[in-house]
């Protein structure tokens, strides 16, 4: 390859005639054509490849939870406490893996254009009230004050709930994942009146580490961590964010940020609260 | 109707026994009796050898679509009076295709076990032993 690079290289030499000149542009361009064509192809290998082993890794995962939690229930013979604790170890962790395969299977599942939404009307409240509840235990353990704001003239949003609730719980997750003990999270929606759509306006904020503006493109592309060091203190799949992205766009919303280094960061989407004419 | 017949059955239909083995364990310790099927035929075999009084339903088996089995039974005796299915994927298409199918429910895998007990107990009315 690199040989019939150097060769097309030298024949675009302006001692060349323009018919080599030519010829060898025609030539570089195929080639560079076969490269974008194989390279498409080994995305699409690696897309589908994490897609399948996600879901595969789902199902030994199961067993594992489902075995434990049968023990912590005390179904096969009461436990000691430290026994308790241990199971409940496993299960933490388990849920834990869980969580992070299903984004991983998320993520592929959007680069190979295989998400589809099903939307219907949503009320956003509710969605936040949920993701509120499944976050408490770890706002209470961080000890963050947490504040719900919903504007009573909110409409409905058109959106696939379940979506809808993946998006709040990567935003909030960050949020509390980001922001020391004793600090502030807030979600905020509000109604917007635009064209040709109404919207509703979601914002997720805290007062945590922020995020330098060179990195706010940045933490959007999969993968990304602004600190990505092996000594990072925060872990996860890198993913939270595109996934959020995909699945705002997917409802025809938009997705951005307002962020400082060491004053919070406030990310704000937009839903439509009507289908698309 | 011996006391053990007088059970609730269970048919679980799963190709994995990292599923249908720690399922097994759940519902045989707290009181039912337990049949396993991995693909669409020895589903439907079970259904009408064994009468289950309950299915979990894996919509994506080795063989084919799991909601099949309720295709295939469709308006016969051996289908279970409750079909629930376990998937993999919650997402409002496969829920609404496995409502459209006739399932009463769909369960996420893994169902916490607690969930599982309580909605078990909605499904299975305990029978009246008459032996």
């Amino acid at each position: 390859m690199t040989a019939r690079m150097d060769e097309g290289t030298n024949a675009l030499e302006p001692s060349a005639s323009v018919e080599t000149r030519l010829a060898a542009l025609e030539l570089a361009h195929q080639h560079a054509l076969r490269e974008i064509a194989e390279l498409k192809g080994r995305d699409t290998l690696k897309t589908q490849f994490l897609a399948n082993i996600s879901h595969d890794l789902r199902t030994p995962l199961t067993a594992i939870i489902t075995h434990a939690e049968i023990l912590r229930d005390g179904i096969l013979g009461e436990l000691s406490a430290r026994q308790h604790e241990s199971v409940a170890g496993i299960i933490g962790g388990g849920r834990r893996l869980l969580e992070m395969v299903g984004e991983i299977l998320t993520y592929a599942r959007g680069a190979a254009n295989q998400l589809e939404i099903v939307p219907t009307e949503v009320a956003v409240g509710d969605v936040i009230e949920q993701v509120r509840r499944l976050n408490e235990s770890l706002v209470a353990r961080k000890e963050l004050c947490l504040e719900i704001q919903v504007a009573p003239e909110v409409p409905h949003v058109w959106a696939d709930r379940e979506k809808l609730a993946h998006i709040l719980g990567n935003l909030l997750g960050n949020a509390i994942d980001f922001t020391p003990s004793g600090g502030r999270v807030w979600v905020h929606a509000t109604a917007r009146h635009e064209s040709p759509r109404d919207t509703v306006l979601v914002e997720v904020g805290d007062s945590g580490i922020g995020i330098a503006a060179d990195h706010h493109e940045l933490i959007f592309q999969e993968f990304a961590q602004v600190d990505a060091s092996a000594s990072r203190q925060h872990h996860g799949t890198g993913l939270g964010l595109t996934i959020a992205r995909r699945l705002v766009e997917l409802h025809g919303g938009r997705i951005w940020l307002e962020s400082e280094l060491g004053r919070g960061s406030r990310f704000f989407f937009t839903l439509p609260t009507q289908p698309q004419p | 109707m011996t006391k053990e017949e007088s059970r609730p059955l269970v048919l679980i239909v799963d190709d994995s026994p990292h599923v249908t083995g720690p399922l097994r364990i759940l519902f045989e310790e707290t009181g039912r009796r337990v049949v396993v099927a991995d693909s669409i035929g020895s589903a439907v075999r079970a259904c009408e050898a064994e009468r289950p009084d309950l299915m979990l339903l894996d919509v994506s088996l080795a063989d084919g679509d799991g909601l099949s089995v309720l295709e295939i039974l469709h308006g016969r005796p051996a289908l279970p009076a409750v079909t629930v299915a376990l998937t993999g994927h919650d997402d409002e298409l496969t829920v609404q295709r496995c409502l459209a199918a006739g399932c009463r429910d769909v369960l996420l895998k893994p169902v916490p076990v607690r969930d599982l007990l309580r909605h078990a107990a909605e499904w299975l009315p305990e029978r009246i032993a008459s032996a």
